[in-house]
């Protein structure tokens, strides 16, 4: 039984690679559709990857909140007062077991300058636990501490990239003005990625009471981060949040709430559906591609029946039932499937490298792409094969006497 | 009493080329015993492939009854008939018919493989049966590399290898020089002289002298000589 086995197979490739030309184009056509599909299936991976990172980087992986004063859509402009959220209704929130860490903030863009540097960027009035709660430290320096929030101390931290704008080398102690208003700098973080349009590495980051009192002149803020336990119930949080929130501004009925409340699934639906309705039409097309390699395989496999025609009626005439032919037939695609899914998952990886060159995506190492490959090229492969293969069961054996 | 091992009665076999049907086989008896060398000769066009088609079981008749070996095989299907080809009956064609890519060891086992249980002392069978007939050295070569007289001794070792009660073969011998004819028809001598039954088809009368028993067919029905 084995030696059959091992016989029929030998038997199966050097058919094969009885025309060489055929056998390279089947590959040829395979492998080049699959290097288009393992690839764009890769940059998916690779994006939301980069974008999962990105949010764990900022520690809102998962765990965390972030509720933004004034109600609207997710992205787009706020359709309500922005004006309620105060810190008396964090004070409130905390007090939920299941919350461990609220950090509120006040912001907004206001002119910075240093020497003949003058531009508008992003200032944020914060209290010492933004380190921990967005996981973003200094590199240089020390962070806003208790004591410049009692004292209201006018002291700034910069982003990663500022420095450089200001071009200055040693910025620790130098003065900048926020708003007119002069600061002295203490300290410089480390770089985060940034989302969309937000540059996270050009903020200026000032204590929060500085900012209420002597720069922004308010008395709501504009978000809190909160952290929860692991593992909490993120549905039923954003609830009991929510209803905390309502009933202390008043929203009864259908009254439009006056925050939105941002969690990390939200912020990864957001950051990925364009990035998604790109890649489902690029894997469209990957698929149409496999399809048309696919017609490609049927013709080859008929062209390569036609031409074995009086072999193929000898096997029948030898003994071969229609299910071994059919058999013969499929296996000789699953061989080219196998080759043509290495060398198109091999060859995405290549592909993928050049294309980490020029777009900021890395390449990605999964052995779902491997089996995906695998999968596709086998099934298209064998699909395709079916009928050629069916085809040649059904050759007449009588040909072997008269073909002369 | 001698054992009958082919009986056909009243076989008759019609093509069809568009709406002209073409009656080929035109009402055909024939026993043949167990033991027996027959050939069958005829001019071209006269309907002996066909009648060896039916007889090898490649085809089927239109009308009349088949006994192989006791058993009724006109109505059998394709499955049933494959198998009993592979078990029964060997094949020797004008053509050779050998797998290109195939070399004369791997040639002669392929029935074997069709059967699903290639064994190590099959080969070794095979080993023999190609030594026997003087092809020892030429056991790893591919057919392109074989002269025809080499090529139709493969295909008469690839015949044997399953053991058959029938040998079948369409002119042997049509694309063989004088000497080399003379040798494949020494080998089938040779091998019905150990029982083996065969049934010949050729036009040459020189070739049909090795047989015990001549039949010709004309248009498709045998005449008496
Ligand atoms: N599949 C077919 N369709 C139509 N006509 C056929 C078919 N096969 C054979 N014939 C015709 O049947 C007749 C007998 O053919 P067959 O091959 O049996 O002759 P033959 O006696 O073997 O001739 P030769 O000596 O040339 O081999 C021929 O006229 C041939 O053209
Ligand atoms: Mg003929």
């Amino acid at each position: 039984m084995k030696i059959s086995f091992f016989q029929f197979l030998k038997d199966i490739f050097k058919e094969l690679l009885s025309n060489k030309i055929n056998f390279l184009f089947m590959c040829l056509a395979l492998t080049i559709s699959l290097i288009a599909l393992n690839t764009i299936y890769s940059l998916g991976l690779s994006a939301k990857k980069q974008v999962l990172d990105a949010l764990a980087s900022v520690q809102f992986g998962k765990d965390a909140m972030l509720i933004i004063a004034g109600g609207g859509r997710i992205i787009g402009l706020t359709t309500t007062r922005t004006d309620t959220l105060k810190l008396e209704d964090v004070e409130e929130i905390k007090k939920l077991d299941f919350v461990t860490l609220a950090s509120p903030m006040s912001r907004g863009t206001l002119e910075v300058s240093y020497k003949d540097f003058a531009e508008k960027l992003r200032v944020e009035g914060v209290f010492p636990n933004y380190t921990i709660a967005n996981n973003w430290y200094p590199k240089i320096g020390r962070f806003i501490n208790e004591n410049d929030l009692k004292s209201m101390t006018k002291v700034c931290v910069l982003g990663a990239d500022i420095p450089e704008r200001l071009n200055t080398k040693n910025i620790i102690g130098e003065k900048i003005k926020i708003a007119g208003e002069t600061f002295e700098v203490i300290g410089v973080l480390e770089s985060k990625p940034s989302f969309g349009h937000f540059r996270r590495d050009e903020s200026v980051i000032i204590p929060f009471t500085t900012a209420q009192r002597r720069v922004f002149n308010k008395d709501y803020i504009d978000a809190v981060k909160l952290l929860f336990r692991e593992g909490t119930d993120m549905k039923m949080a954003e609830n009991k949040i929510r209803e905390i929130l309502r009933k202390r501004h008043n929203l009864f009925g259908i009254a439009p709430d006056d925050f939105r409340i941002i969690t990390p699934d939200l912020a990864i639906s957001v950051f990925t559906k364009t990035m998604r309705t790109i890649n489902v039409f690029l894997l469209a097309i990957a698929l149409i591609s496999l399809i048309i390699s696919g017609v490609i395989i049927m013709n080859l496999m008929y062209a390569n029946i036609e031409e074995k025609a009086p072999i193929i009626a000898l096997r029948i005439a030898l003994g071969a039932s229609s299910k071994k032919i059919i058999e013969h037939y499929l296996i000789m695609s699953l061989f080219i499937a196998i080759i043509s899914g290495i060398a198109g998952w091999i060859l995405s990886l290549f592909l993928m490298e050049i294309i980490s060159f020029f777009t900021p995506l890395k390449p990605i190492f999964s052995w779902w792409i491997f089996l995906l490959s695998f999968l596709f090229a086998s099934f298209t492969g064998i699909s395709f094969t079916l009928i050629p293969a069916i085809r040649a069961s059904q050759i007449d054996p009588a040909i072997l006497l008269k073909s002369l | 009493m001698v054992k009958k091992l082919v009986i056909l009665k009243g076989i008759t076999k019609t093509y069809y080329t568009g709406r002209i049907a073409y009656q080929v086989l035109r009402g055909i008896d024939l026993e043949v015993e167990e033991g027996e060398f027959l050939a069958i000769m005829g001019v071209s066009g006269s309907g002996k492939s066909t009648l060896l088609n039916i007889i090898g079981l490649l085809d089927k008749p239109d009308y009349g009854t088949y006994i192989l070996d006791g058993q009724e095989v006109s109505k059998l299907s394709k499955k049933e008939l494959a198998y009993i080809r592979n078990r029964k009956i060997g094949f020797v064609f004008q053509a050779f018919h050998l797998v290109p890519w195939a070399t004369a060891l791997e040639n002669v086992l392929m029935p074997l493989l069709y059967r699903g249980n290639l064994k190590k002392e099959d080969e070794e069978r095979a080993l023999q049966f190609l030594t026997r007939l003087g092809l020892e050295k030429r056991i790893n070569a591919k057919p392109s590399e074989l002269s025809g007289g080499e090529q139709q001794r493969v295909a008469i070792a690839r015949a044997l290898i399953t053991k058959p009660k029938l040998l079948l073969a369409d002119e042997p011998t049509g694309n063989l020089d004088s000497k080399s004819s003379q040798e494949v028809m020494k080998i089938f001598k040779e091998l019905n002289k150990n029982g083996l039954t065969i049934i010949m088809v050729t036009h040459d009368p020189e070739i049909a002298k090795f047989a015990q028993r001549i039949k010709i067919i004309k248009d498709g029905i045998f005449v008496e000589e």
